[in-house]
Formats: C-alpha cells, sequence, structure tokens
C-alpha cells in the first residue's frame, strides 16, 4: 500500500479570514492538490495513508446525508451537532441532512446505520459508539457504493470511505512529553483517564507511558474519572491523602485535569501542572489561579469540535468526484500557560470546548447564557 | 447448650447495631494498616464528606425498598437538579432561595408522579421509575439543548465544601437528615405504615392503612431526598453536568442493601443506610488507593457487596432458626 504523508498548518486568523468554508477549502486544496486535507482551526491536519479516488462516487446534483451519532449529551458533541448542521446549511447541494442519535446504545446504532441505508442517502457521517459494533454496518454501506465516514473516534478495519479524527496515542504522547520537560525526570504524577475501559484513554495512555519511558517519573496512580469533575474531584481527594507529594496530573480531557485542580486547592496543597484537551472551565481555572500557585502549569491539546465538518466536506468532496485522503489525522496545537488567553473565553461558561469554529455570539445562543 | 445461645445472642447484637457498621469499622482499619493515608484525619473528614451525597439519595432509596419498591429516578433527579440550580442561580446570590425552592418543588412532584403511576397505573416501580429517570435525562437534554450553562453563588458552595465545627457542612447536613428520617421511620405512624406497606401490603389493607397514600408519599420523600443529596453534590463541584447524576442508578441501591435493607421491603433502618454509604464510599476510597488495575477494582467493589449481602442471609437465617428454637 502506497502511503503518502503531507501536514500543514493555518492559524485560526487565517482560516477566518479565507472564510473557513467553500474559499479556504479551495485555497487549500490548489495549495496541496493531491493529498487536499482540510482545516477550520488552527490545526495541523496530516493525510495518512493511500489516497481514495473520488470518480467511483461521483454524483450530479443534490445530495443526502446521513449523520449516525453514537450519543448526545455532552457539550462537546452539542457544539460538533451545531457546527456540523451549521455546514451542511451552507451547502446548497446538500437537500437533506438525517441525523439519528444512538443514544449511547450499541445496536441502536447498527440500527440507525442500516436505516440510513435504506433511506438512500449519498454519505453516511458516524461518531461510532463502538469501533467493532459498527464496522459490519459500515461495511455493507459502503459496499453499496454510500460514502461513509467515520470521525472523532476510530472503527475497525478498513471497509469505510475515509476517516477524520485525532489520534489518541499520539496526543497522549503529547501530553505526556509536555509533562515530562514541565516536571523534569524524577517527578510523581498520578493520571486520570475517561470511562472505564474505554478505548481513547486506553491509547492516550499508552501513548503517555511512551513518552515517560527512559526517565525515572514515578506513575503512583492510574485511575478512571469518567470525564466528570465531580468523579475526579473525589477521586483525586482519595489519592492526595495516600500520596504525600504529587508533582502533576495527566489527564486525557480537562473535565478531569480541572476537578483534581479542585480537589488539590480544597486540601489546601499546592497546584501542580496539568494535561487535559481544551474545556473552557480550566482555562478559567488557570486564570483564577495561576497567580497564586507559581508551579500551576497546563498543557493542553484539543479535541476540535469541528472535526465534523471536515468529515462533511470531506464527503462532499468525494461525492463531487475528487480524491481524499483515507485519513485525515487532525494535530492540535499545545495550549499552554504561554498562549491560553488565544483560546479562553472569560464570558462563556465552563462547558464550552473552545477548539470550535463558532463565534461566541453563536457559542451564547447555544449555550442560553 | 451455652456456645449456640452466645452465639446467636451475638448475632442479634449484631443484627441490632447494624452488622453494617462492623464491616465500616473493619474495612477502615484494613485499608488503614495497606495504606496510611486513610488513618489521616483529614481523609476520614473527606470519606464523610462524600459520603454525604450516596448518603442522602440512599436515604430515599431505603424508603422506596421499605415499602417493597424501587426507585432508579434517583439518578435523573440528581442531575436535574444540579442542572436546574446552576442554570437558575448562575452564580448569583440573590436567586439562591428560589433556585433551591424550584428544584425542590420539581423533585416533590416527579416523586408525585412515580407514586401515582405506580398505586394508581399499577405500574410496577422498577419499570416507572427507570422510566422516570429516561424522560428526566431527556428533559435535561432539551431543557440545556445539550450545552449546560450556569454556576453556584458563593454562600451555596458553604453547603458542600465548608466546614462547622471541624466538620465537613455536608456531612452535617447528611447527619441531620438521617436522624430526621429515622425518627420519622421509627417513632411515626407513618414510619410504622411504611414497614407495614412493604412487609405485607394485603394485611396492611386490612388494618385500614391507606397504602395508596403511603405509597406517594413514600416516592415524594425519595424523590427529595435524591434532590437534597444531588444540591450537595452540585455544591461540591460547582457546575454543571449532564452526566452527574448517573453514579447513583445503582450505587444508592448496593448502599441500602450493603446497610441491611431487604430488597423485598418491610425490613430495614435507615441508620444501616447510613453505614451503607459509608461502607461503600470507603470501600471506593480504598480502591482508589491501592494500586490495583480498573478491572480488579471493579471485582473487588463486586465481590464485597455480594459478601456483605450473603453475610445478612446468614445473620437472618440464623436469627429466623434461633428464635423457632426458642419457641
Amino acid at each position: 500500500m502506497e502511503t503518502k504523508k503531507d501536514v500543514y498548518f493555518v492559524t485560526r486568523r487565517q482560516a477566518i479570514r479565507l472564510g473557513a468554508g467553500a474559499l479556504g477549502f479551495a485555497a487549500f486544496s490548489r495549495v496541496f492538490p493531491a493529498y487536499g486535507a482540510d482545516a477550520v482551526s488552527n490545526a495541523a491536519i496530516t493525510a495518512v495513508g493511500e489516497t481514495v479516488s473520488g470518480s467511483k462516487y461521483k454524483k450530479n446534483g443534490s445530495f443526502r446525508i446521513g449523520f449516525s451519532n453514537g450519543f448526545s449529551g455532552n457539550t462537546w458533541r452539542t457544539e460538533c451537532l451545531y457546527s456540523v448542521k451549521k455546514e451542511a446549511s451552507q451547502h446548497k447541494e446538500v437537500t437533506d441532512f438525517i441525523i439519528v442519535d444512538g443514544q449511547g446504545d450499541i445496536s441502536k446504532q447498527v440500527n440507525d446505520i442500516e436505516n440510513l441505508v435504506s433511506q438512500n442517502v449519498d454519505a453516511i457521517l458516524c461518531i461510532p459508539n463502538s469501533g467493532s459494533a459498527v464496522a459490519p454496518a459500515l461495511r455493507e454501506a459502503t459496499k453499496q457504493g454510500i460514502v461513509t465516514i467515520p470521525f472523532n473516534l476510530p472503527v475497525d478495519g478498513e471497509a469505510w470511505t475515509a476517516f477524520t479524527g485525532t489520534d489518541p496515542e499520539k496526543k497522549g504522547f503529547g501530553l505526556g512529553k509536555w509533562l515530562r520537560e514541565t516536571l523534569g525526570d524524577s517527578a510523581k504524577i498520578v493520571a486520570l483517564g475517561g470511562l472505564p475501559g474505554n478505548s481513547y484513554t486506553a491509547s492516550a495512555w499508552a501513548g503517555a507511558q511512551k513518552a515517560f519511558q527512559g526517565s525515572n517519573i514515578q506513575v503512583l496512580a492510574f485511575r478512571d474519572a469518567y470525564w466528570e469533575e465531580d468523579r475526579a474531584k473525589v477521586v483525586m481527594a482519595d489519592l492526595i491523602a495516600a500520596y504525600p507529594q504529587i508533582d502533576g496530573v495527566w489527564c486525557d480531557g480537562s473535565q478531569v485535569a480541572a476537578g483534581a485542580t479542585k480537589a488539590l486547592l480544597a486540601a489546601k496543597r499546592p497546584l501542580v501542572p496539568v494535561t487535559g484537551d481544551d474545556y473552557n472551565g480550566l482555562l478559567k481555572l488557570y486564570q483564577e489561579q495561576s497567580g497564586n500557585y507559581p508551579k500551576f502549569k497546563i498543557g493542553l491539546l484539543s479535541e476540535p469540535t469541528w472535526e465534523g465538518v471536515i468529515a462533511l466536506r470531506t464527503a462532499l468532496k468525494l461525492l463531487n468526484g475528487e480524491d481524499v485522503p483515507k485519513r485525515q489525522i487532525i494535530e492540535p496545537r499545545l495550549i499552554t500557560s504561554e498562549n491560553y488567553k488565544d483560546y479562553l473565553r472569560p464570558a462563556l461558561p465552563d462547558g464550552v470546548f473552545v477548539d470550535t469554529d463558532l463565534s461566541d455570539d453563536e457559542l451564547k445562543t447555544l449555550f442560553k447564557s | 447448650m451455652s456456645s449456640p445461645g452466645r452465639l446467636s445472642q451475638a448475632l442479634r447484637f449484631l443484627n441490632k447495631v447494624g452488622a453494617v457498621w462492623i464491616a465500616v469499622i473493619l474495612l477502615y482499619l484494613v485499608s488503614g494498616l495497606i495504606s496510611p493515608g486513610m488513618f489521616q484525619v483529614s481523609q476520614a473528614l473527606n470519606i464523610l464528606q462524600i459520603a454525604a451525597f450516596l448518603g442522602i439519595v440512599a436515604i430515599g432509596q431505603t424508603l422506596a425498598l421499605l415499602v417493597g419498591g424501587i426507585d432508579l429516578s434517583v439518578a435523573g433527579v440528581v442531575t436535574m437538579s444540579n442542572i436546574v440550580v446552576t442554570s437558575l442561580m448562575v452564580g448569583r446570590s440573590d436567586t439562591l432561595i428560589p433556585a433551591l425552592a424550584i428544584s425542590l418543588l420539581l423533585a416533590a412532584a416527579v416523586g408525585f408522579i412515580n407514586g401515582s403511576l405506580i398505586t394508581l397505573a399499577r405500574v410496577t416501580p422498577l419499570v416507572a421509575t427507570l422510566g422516570t429517570n429516561s424522560i428526566l435525562f431527556g428533559a435535561a437534554l432539551v431543557y440545556t439543548g445539550g450545552a449546560p450553562h450556569g454556576s453556584i453563588s458563593p454562600e451555596f458552595a458553604v453547603c458542600g465544601q465548608g466546614h462547622l465545627f471541624g466538620l465537613p457542612v455536608s456531612t452535617i447536613c447528611w447527619i441531620a437528615i438521617g436522624l430526621a428520617m429515622a425518627w420519622i421511620t421509627r417513632q411515626t405512624t407513618f414510619g410504622r405504615r411504611l414497614y407495614a406497606v412493604g412487609a405485607n401490603p394485603a394485611a396492611a389493607r386490612l388494618m385500614g392503612v391507606p397504602i395508596n397514600r403511603i405509597l406517594i408519599a413514600t416516592y415524594v420523600l425519595s424523590s427529595v431526598m435524591a434532590c437534597l443529596g444531588g444540591l450537595l453534590l452540585t455544591s461540591y463541584i460547582g457546575s454543571p453536568s449532564l452526566g452527574i447524576g448517573d453514579q447513583f442508578l445503582l450505587t444508592s441501591v448496593a448502599a441500602v442493601v450493603v446497610g441491611g435493607t431487604a430488597l423485598s421491603g418491610g425490613s430495614g433502618s435507615i441508620l444501616g443506610t447510613i453505614g451503607g454509604a459509608i461502607f461503600i464510599t470507603e470501600l471506593n476510597s480504598f480502591t482508589n488507593i491501592v494500586r490495583v488495575s480498573t478491572g480488579s477494582r471493579f471485582v473487588l467493589q463486586g465481590a464485597v457487596i455480594a459478601l456483605s449481602v450473603l453475610m445478612y442471609h446468614l445473620v437472618g437465617s440464623k436469627r429466623t432458626s434461633s428464635q423457632t428454637n426458642h419457641q
């Protein structure tokens, strides 16, 4: 299999100037005609794997697009849904954009995908509840000539058309590397993950451990914190009691980092460096507390809520007969104490994920604040 | 024969004080020996502070189990109170009282609906309350549009984060509510009727107990307790989350059962449940601290809960057989 790689960067300002839409997309395609990965924010996107030819998917006229969302009910998904719906409304050729919600149920999502197939959609976007469970349904859809684009979370095998998302292992490695550089090689840390047994945290943590290799960094504990602030605060309070010295906290999500930081505050312990993603609550907490605790640092890699926009644009490119990369891996920039103010949204609720293509006004409407 | 007599005496004593308290102390000693951090006063207080959230929710669950039912909507009520109170308070002090009042009223309404479904529509408690739970989650999604906003006022944060006379305020609230509910269930007509309905509804009906009214009141109380637990948890963390209540769906039942209340109704106590909630929190805390893998933690937690229920059965059956012998 031929493997080609390409990376390019575009800053948020550039993206906005270019309209973050069709105009920007056209401009980038010209620069990187063969593997025109797409971007709406200041992330780098790597094209991985062979190029998928759009010629066999090319259709004329209008398109029906389906989106099988695994579940809704956290703010990341809410923002993602809003962004992708907005994007769909901006493409006149998309006559129907059908969203189905798997309600966190693995078998319901499989059923949802089958229903979309029977509704004769031209493309299916999908955030899987389970990367293995949806694979056969997507394979069947792909066989029938439907463009299938899983995004955000990976789907087993390669029997889908193209994928967009971050690489959790790379992200975990990046966060681990930052923590190692910040704390030095002989620190004692604890690690807090998401839901027990989820593959995202498992991959991210595997990446982090690679970053710690060859150092004397001691991992005192790895615990599940359900990506919830309250759960993380409770777990961290226990770990504080057990370990008199905790120099840093590795987390794959910033709600967890915020919960852990609040536990340190409650125990009147000095704040320490934490890792996470682009949750506004942690940025606000950092803004509020960093003056009091000089050792408090943040090293964050975002999980862009505009991934769905890239997925939809990829589907449309294929339906227009253009080639796309098999995998577009989003490589978000590091948010640290130095540049966090570019991302912080002080007037918006904690729940906002700040690496978004939505404006403050749109977010205010969305969060009813 | 003196030794079986002494054994049955010991068992009866255990049953009276609640075997769970012995388990609470044993677990504390074992975990402290393994991880000395558990013996710190601050950690003991931390466990009591965190146990308060589950503890109050479980008090409501105890009432539902005592009448022979179950309340699986407690998870939804916790989430609802978290979402409602943060969105109405939005960090301001002047909205504190109305926000709390509205949360409690909504919870009472949920309990009333549960009770009515169970008594008037004759839906089994498990199905009715699980249905309500699902509706509440859906309502929270619709209300927030999936994007919850708001925060608590600084005054309200004292309930979940503050200390009074060296004790966490949440623990003090829990003890006060626990004692009040223990008194209500043991000393009032309502309490005695509650046990009667759970033990034998047909007999209770013949004795003139207004079963429907008792059941509805029980589910209202259960929801209100879940709301109070949710409010304290909200005060502890300060922000809204749509998944905040999920953890209580089954742990509330586990705490009650570990505390010695029978799933079949009519037998159990609030004080036992308080011990049960401390036990579950202690167990979580212990498994957080010891160096075991995620899988082993779940196995350990499940095994300890199953074992304690098994012990109750053994103690219960021994007691019954020794009572039969005496007769």
